[in-house]
């Protein structure tokens, strides 16, 4: 099966169309998906697993006198397709009518160049193993490193069709590569892991191997030796890798439909003041080879950049097409799918938090006493209640040094509280990655230790 | 890459991508997301559809040994699955999908090659098995043996088939469920409701000769209540799963289910802050053995210690635990939601004991780790579906009732945390660090529950953690959820109340 895109898929989605209207719907919309991908898994230089497989899918979304119906299948045959749209006609009917339950009508394609890479595919598979047997081997350099725990490369091509009975069809092509290895440090009877990775749209925008593996030794060792620490109040220092993870509940609570739900901690602050002037959060999913970047969401209305929250104060929130109808607002473009199985729900594409003037090192060097925040584990922030809880392990710092490492304690927080307390911002923002954060420094949290 | 942190969850209704490469590559494909996307059951099947017979897995399975090496598999599935989502006591999707497809899985040594289609031809079957072989090249072939019909016992029995049950019954427990959530307290604004089937066919067949098929029936409801007194929220979730047919709902009835829901929502709203630091733990029976299957079923998987660096590496037979504690894998529980009957390389479902009295006895195996660890299979080769190879995962996983009567265990306990339900956690299987959310949970003052506290994180390591259980209750009880490990397997953990000295606790308040 090729990935390009190609007429026979784009005519399949419209006739698909005109099929669920003819079977009975009075608006329908076709999802279709075509994928490629493979993996290759490396362990003590062998390699450990190769996969690799094409496949396709359709997903059928149909009106009834404003009742939905859904149903997917990957049999292209039209027995089976008219099976799988006569499940979700019969589907609707049984449902519950909702005004909101509209089909996007915007046409427009949001133009972003370089979402496709179509070297990924022309690159021998010989090279691909060998890169992820090299990349094992140099993150084993440093002898403090006394296992692997494998390394890999993968990669994946899709081409999404969407088509609805307002007379849109579109469709768009995407690829991505990755590479990663992860290592275990050992020293009498510790252990600890360390793991990096580097995903790109492009093969050769992948970052050197040596810089992976170094990065993936250095996590693996640096926490060697920690130090427990007394329960107290301190600064956190927030390292980019561990910013999402508490940031996440955030973006969860933007979510329009939540809002509308009450199911948020943030459903009545639209244009108030939630975070410290120093927070800007965006979310974009027009930047120029990016992994989260798409010229449409997963209904088809396009893409733009988002700003959430500006200098503190809360801007917006993200919606789909039917969550955006219920709040009288526009769609936000967020409409996010899981591919042709599910639904459109509501999600990000690129969130990123703005930088700040201070360098990572005057951050450190500015705080008298506190953590610099290396691995953050649990849900993050509640998007419903706004509480905060989590492991962390990282960095103890006194009077504005690293001193030593520490692990197995605990922060928490509320979020409002959270947010107001970002007191720095660091100006070291990788916008390769596709959430990302600079460095940043919640003035005092609780600690969780002995 | 990271070392993918194993996680379990209580069936939430969202699931995260994590950015692990699996990760970046899904987004890349798919557009958007990274944060949550509305609930996609990675359900599919289809009813009858085109099986394959015993020559044709023959043809195929010499053609993946073609190249050479040591084992062969097709695995072929076919999946029809139904989702109904209800908000705010409106439907918000129905949900039919149907999923077919085969992998061929070559192993050769140390090296798994493995290609899958969905399209259920001889072509493509031969085609993905030439894929797979490429693993196998310049190693020495072996012959296939003779292929022939194989049984297996049953653990999953039905009474009202979930394909002869009309959309409308479907429809009737939701509403019930929406209706009785409601009913509880006017605090309650709104309920949440899930309702997902699925019938999943199998058809295995091997190069050691088996050739077996089954059809597992899979029932899960899950509903969430959120409450809101105009000061706090919470967002309260029961859950109730079965390979069963539709009389699951005859023996636990949906209010049931919606007034669990409901109470520990208004429960909730009266939770303060809870502490920080390090102290005892007291965990009611049932779900809370999600903490034993995360801190020590994963470490207790024998891929990771046939790697050798799984944190029980080379402890069989020794002391890994206090004398109280045991814990099995038993993938033969009736009807149970782990419940497998053979596991997706064909072998049969066992009980398996992990750890007995403190001393560890066994790992949890699939065909590849118990040839490179020269121990038996167990039973525990799983797959989320025909898209990925079998690795090995728990089924019904918990820790063995004691002698403790629960309401000893609660008076002795002076000061600490009751923890009435977890949502969830992780655990590093290398190093064996865990983390749990709490979910409902009490203060312990004098040997009472008192006051609510509100989700806090509870952290150690699995050999700590173990070691630290001084008393086991005789209540055991078990609560289904979904396990991730790269792909996600449905499961569940139980356990009886069992109290752990000194865990470390994320509160808010010193």
């Amino acid at each position: 099966m090729s990935t390009g895109i190609n007429m026979k898929n784009t005519d399949l989605t419209e006739k698909l169309v005109d099929r669920c209207i003819s079977l009975g719907a009075d608006a329908a919309e076709v999802f279709l998906e075509t994928k490629r991908n493979l993996s290759i898994n490396v362990l003590k230089s062998e390699i450990e697993t190769i996969e690799q497989a094409s496949y396709q899918g359709v997903g059928f979304r149909v009106f009834i006198e404003g009742k939905m119906g859904f149903s997917h299948c990957n049999d292209f045959s039209s027995k089976s397709l008219d099976d799988t749209i006569s499940k979700a006609i019969a589907f609707a009917r049984l449902s519950t009518p909702d005004e909101n339950n509209v089909l996007t009508d915007d046409k427009g394609i949001t133009t972003i160049k370089d979402l496709y890479d179509p070297a990924i595919t022309e690159e021998p598979m010989d090279k691909k193993i060998k890169m992820a047997l090299d990349l094992e081997k140099l993150a084993m350099k440093d002898p403090r490193i006394t296992k692997s725990a494998g390394a890999g490369y993968g990669e994946g091509e899709s081409v999404i069709y969407i088509g609805n009975s307002n007379g849109l069809i579109k469709s768009y092509k995407s690829s991505g590569c990755s590479m990663g290895v992860s290592v275990v440090a050992e020293k009498g009877e510790q252990k600890n892991t360390g793991g990096e990775y580097c995903s790109r749209v492009f093969f050769s925008d992948l970052v050197p191997l040596e810089e992976i593996a170094a990065v993936a030794s250095r996590k693996a060792i640096e926490l060697l030796d920690p130090v427990m620490i007394n329960t107290q109040k301190a600064a956190v220092i927030f390292d980019p890798d561990v910013a999402m993870a508490l940031l996440r509940g955030v973006i969860s609570a933007i979510n329009g439909e939540r809002v509308l739900q009450g199911a948020s901690f943030l459903k009545e602050y639209l244009g108030r003041q939630i975070a410290s002037p120093l927070l800007t959060l965006t979310d974009d999913g027009t930047i120029q080879k990016c992994l989260g970047s798409a010229p449409f969401d997963g209904e088809g209305v396009p893409t733009v950049k988002n700003v959430l929250v500006e200098n503190g104060f809360l801007k917006s929130f993200i919606y789909n097409t039917k969550a955006a109808k219920r709040a009288g607002v526009k769609s936000t473009g967020n409409a996010a799918r899981a591919g042709f199985s599910s639904l459109p729900g509501i999600g990000t594409h690129n969130v990123c938090v703005s930088t700040g003037k201070h360098t990572r090192d005057e951050i450190i060097a500015a705080t008298k006493k506190g953590l610099f925040l290396l691995e953050l584990t649990g849900y993050g922030i509640d998007s419903v209640s706004g509480n905060f809880s989590g492991g962390a392990s990282g960095f103890w710092i006194e009077n504005g040094e690293l001193v030593h490492p520490v692990k197995g304690i605990t922060i928490a927080g509320k979020a409002f509280e959270i947010l107001n307390a970002i007191d720095m911002v660091g100006n070291d923002l990788d916008m390769n990655k596709i959430n990302t954060a600079p460095t940043f420094r919640i003035a005092e949290m609780q600690i969780g230790g002995k | 890459m990271k070392i993918r942190e194993y996680s379990v969850r209580d069936i939430p209704r969202r699931k995260f991508l994590e950015l692990s490469m699996k990760g970046g590559l899904l987004i890349a494909a798919t557009p958007a997301l990274l944060t949550q996307l509305v609930s996609c059951q990675k359900g599919s099947v289809g009813l009858s559809g085109p099986g394959i017979d015993k020559d044709l897995a023959a043809r195929v399975i010499a053609k993946a040994l073609e190249k050479g090496g040591d084992f062969a598999d097709i695995y072929l599935e076919n999946r029809v699955s139904r989702q109904i989502v209800m908000e705010e006591s409106k439907f918000k999707s129905g949900l039919y999908g149907i999923s077919q497809g085969a992998g061929v899985r070559v192993v050769s040594g140390n090296k798994t090659g493995y290609a899958y289609t969905d399209e259920i031809t001889e072509e493509k079957l031969m085609r993905a098995a030439d894929v797979a072989s490429y693993v196998a090249l310049n190693s020495t072939p072996v012959s296939p043996v003779n292929i022939s019909e194989t049984t297996r016992p049953s653990f999953v029995t039905v009474s009202q088939p979930l394909g002869d049950i009309a959309d409308e019954k479907r429809i009737e427990v939701i509403k019930r469920a929406d209706q009785a959530v409601k009913d509880y307290d006017p605090r309650i604004k709104m309920a949440m409701i899930d309702y997902y089937d699925e019938v999943r066919s199998r058809i295995i067949a091997n190069s050691e000769g088996i050739y077996i098929k089954d059809e597992l029936p899979l029932l899960f409801f899950i509903v969430q209540a959120m409450s809101d007194d105009g000061k706090t929220r919470h967002m309260a979730r029961e859950r109730l799963s079965n390979h069963s047919g539709f009389e699951m709902f005859e023996k636990v009835t949906p209010e049931t289910i919606a007034r669990n829901a409901a109470r520990e929502a208004i429960e909730m709203l009266k939770a303060e802050d809870a502490p920080a630091g390090i102290m005892d733990v007291v965990m009611q029976n049932g779900w809370g053995g999600v903490l034993v299957h995360e801190a020590v079923g994963h470490p207790l998987e024998a891929d990771n210690i046939s790697k050798g660096i799984g944190a029980f590496t080379g402890k069989i037979g020794q002391k890994v635990a206090s004398d109280c504690f045991t814990m099995i894998d038993d993938g033969t529980l009736p009807n149970f939601r782990g419940t497998i009957n053979f596991d997706d390389e064909g072998t049969e479902a066992r009980r398996n004991v992990l750890i007995e009295n403190g001393i560890l006895k066994g790992f949890m195996t699939d065909i590849l780790s118990s040839k490179q660890l020269n121990m038996t299979r167990t039973g525990n080769g799983r797959r989320e579906s025909f898209r990925y190879i079998p690795i090995p995962r728990m089924t019904n996983t918990f820790i063995e009732k004691g002698k403790d009567n629960p309401a000893d265990i609660l008076s002795s306990t002076k000061k600490g945390i009751y923890v009435q339900s977890l949502s969830g956690g992780s655990v590093n299987p290398v190093t064996g660090v865990f983390n749990f959310t709490c979910r409902e949970s009490y203060l312990i003052e004098n040997g009472k529950k008192t006051n609510p506290i509100k989700g806090a994180t509870l952290i150690g390591s699995c050999m700590d953690v173990i070691s630290n259980i001084d008393a086991v209750g005789d209540d055991l009880e078990f609560g289904p959820g979904i396990c991730g490990k790269g792909q996600s397997a449905e499961v569940t953990a139980g356990q009886p109340t069992v109290r752990i000295r000194g865990i470390n606790v994320g509160g808010s308040k010193a």
